[in-house]
């Protein structure tokens, strides 16, 4: 795409969603702010698990740490700044301490591949969320409070709307960023054949390590925004298996490593599960399982996935092999 | 001394449901190289099966495992030879990990709107009974499930090693090419190994409900046993699935006596992810060897 179009239409977008909160109701600011907090998740996601095809079935741990790391620095150490201006402190500090984890844990288990790191990042998950809830020390089991500091005269879900919509841009940003660099072609080369592309000279495994330490520093940055959201919360608001298998099915629907498939899938499944079927909280399960079999049945690719195979069609005969293994 | 050799019998016992539940799930690991997260739905329809049986015609839950064991052989089989066969080769075989997610979270909602979101248990005259051993004492009925288990487990090891058809599934395994020059359909035998997973996976569901309760949402639990299971013994035979499944109760049990009740899950996890570092083709290795 032509680059000054890009920009102008990313300033566009970015324009109308600074002005949205203004035409539609408290119930579709929460949606939307919804939105961002998942899209921005499912584009950290998709830097490890989309560029470099490390799927990690249990990101809700950096959510997780991420929250209860800002809620024991704010108790802890008390309000650092006035208003608003005191949430940065715990959240960067949030944010490092998942990095740090990450990082510590990135050499170990980055050197099992498919489904057993996926396995393995469900079981750090499983571990980190009940050591914080049964390890007094973290009350997880009773839970902690993290006050949001509202300036006055804005309501609570506008406030998060800009916040989580600021963090999803950087996240976005980051995720351009990272896939147009030396270190983005990196992550593909390990996706698509990690033995050959340590072979050529690809330092694979320090950028598995940065993949994995960005998508954790990034997840946890939102999630102990997302303490500050919801205010008080335990073990289980925040160290939540539905959360780290969302993000998966977000990135499928809209499609695995691209840049804008995160996005898309985020915004088609909410779409679908929190404003058509707000009224069938007891099928949505089902609904979220039927489309992740259809999509992979239907469109493997995801919608980006679909898009671009019908743009190719186009100058392009079928390729008899496909048919033939079908 | 009494507290661990009894904390010793109740890991054995807890290992030997746990191995019965996941050697299905290793089979067709082993088999098929399908990661199968519908698993734990299998073992949870065994177990709504034998209510179901009990509590409207009043058969006893380790006879319905026949019947039960029959209806989802057919089920596992007409799954993989649609769904699952269409995603493996449409899309990939990692993709069919997701497939079987997806059909997970619906089997689940399906089943919570049918049976409710309670929390079930099968109550047979014998589960209240309990033997005493000098000071050791255990539930009938675990002893039961554990002896069941364990006949169960006999009974596919024999048929995998004696039988034809056993032989076939290994040479399948080993070799999908070579197996189909020999003349065996291996389409087939794909199918019919899940469906014999599915009927391992649902008779031992139709003995955990007279164990433990259980709910939908249980699914996931089970699913995971398996898998961990599977990490600690060994990849696609009974004998892995008994080593995997006995270290797992034991695990369980001495967790829940000497560390606290409440981290039991994490302890597990633990072992798994430690033994994922350092063996991950588990203690006794694939059982069908270099060639996968």
């Amino acid at each position: 795409m032509n680059r000054t179009l890009a920009l102008v239409l990313g300033a566009i977008i970015v324009i109308a969603a600074a002005l949205l909160p203004l035409w539609i109701g408290p119930f579709y600011t929460r949606v939307a702010q919804l939105f961002f907090f998942s899209a921005g998740m499912a584009i950290a996601w998709n830097i490890l698990g989309g560029f470099s095809g490390y799927w990690s079935f249990g990101h809700t741990v950096f959510i997780g740490m991420g929250a209860f790391s800002a809620a024991h620095i704010v108790h802890r150490l008390g309000p650092l700044g006035d208003g608003p201006l005191s949430m940065i402190v715990p959240i960067l500090l949030a944010g490092l301490i998942c990095g740090l984890f990450a990082a510590i844990l990135a050499y170990p288990i980055l050197r099992l591949r498919g489904i057993y790191f996926a396995i393995a990042m469900l079981g750090v998950s499983q571990v980190v969320g009940e050591l914080v809830n049964n390890v007094s020390w973290f009350q997880g089991g009773i839970g902690v409070f993290l006050q949001t500091p509202v300036p006055s005269g804005t309501t609570p879900e506008d406030f998060f709307y800009y916040i989580f919509g600021g963090l999803l841009l950087l996240c976005f940003l980051i995720s351009i960023a990272v896939r147009n660099s030396r270190f983005g072609y990196a992550l593909l080369s390990i996706r698509e054949d990690e033995d050959t592309a340590m072979m050529l000279g690809v330092a694979t495994e320090r950028y598995k390590i940065m993949a994995f330490v960005l998508s954790a520093t990034l997840v946890g940055i939102m999630g102990s925004v997302y303490g500050y959201s919801v205010g008080y919360f335990t073990t289980y608001t925040v160290f939540r298996l539905d959360f780290s298998l969302n993000l998966i099915v977000f990135c499928l629907i809209g499609g695995i490593g691209t840049l804008f498939g995160p996005i898309i899938g985020t915004a088609v499944m909410l779409f679908i599960t929190q404003v058509l079927l707000s009224r069938f909280l007891d099928i949505h399960l089902l609904i979220t399982g039927a489309m992740v079999v259809a999509i992979i049945l239907l469109m493997p690719g995801g919608i980006i996935g679909a898009l671009r195979s019908r743009k190719r069609q186009a100058n392009q005969v079928e390729p008899v092999e496909a048919e033939a293994r079908a | 001394m009494t507290l661990f050799l009894q904390t010793v019998l109740n890991g054995l016992v807890l290992g030997g449901i746990y191995s019965l539940a996941a050697v299905g799930f290793s089979l067709v690991f082993g088999v098929l190289g399908i990661v199968n997260l519908t698993h734990g739905i299998f073992v949870v329809a065994g177990a709504y099966g034998a209510l179901l049986f009990f509590g409207q015609i009043g058969i006893d839950p380790l006879v319905a495992i026949i019947p039960i064991g029959l209806v989802l052989f057919a089920v596992g089989y007409v799954y993989q030879r649609t769904i699952i066969q269409w995603a493996v080769s449409r899309a990939s075989l990692v993709a069919s990990l997701v497939v079987t997610f997806g059909v997970a979270m619906m089997a689940r909602n399906g089943l919570q709107l049918v049976f409710g979101p309670d929390v079930h248990t099968i109550t047979p005259a014998y589960s209240f009974m309990s033997l005493t051993l000098g000071p050791l004492r255990m539930d009938v009925v675990r002893l039961v499930a554990l002896g069941a288990s364990l006949v169960l487990l006999v009974v596919l090891a024999l048929v995998l090693a004696r039988t034809h058809f056993g032989r076939a599934i290994r040479a399948t395994a080993q070799q999908p090419l070579a197996a189909e020059l020999s003349g065996l359909n291996v389409r087939n035998l794909h199918g019919l190994t899940f469906g014999l997973g599915a009927a391992m996976a649902g008779a031992s569901g139709a003995i955990i409900g007279i164990v433990q309760p259980f709910t939908a949402a249980s699914e996931v639990a089970w699913t995971l046993n398996a898998f961990i299971v599977v990490v600690l013994g060994g990849i696609g035979s009974p004998a892995g699935a008994l080593v995997g499944g006995l270290l797992l109760g034991m695990i369980n049990a001495f967790t829940a006596q000497y560390i606290g009740p409440s981290l039991t899950q994490a302890a597990m996890f633990l072992v798994l992810v430690l033994m994922l570092l350092v063996r991950p083709s588990g203690l006794l290795g694939n059982a069908f060897g270099e060639s996968r």
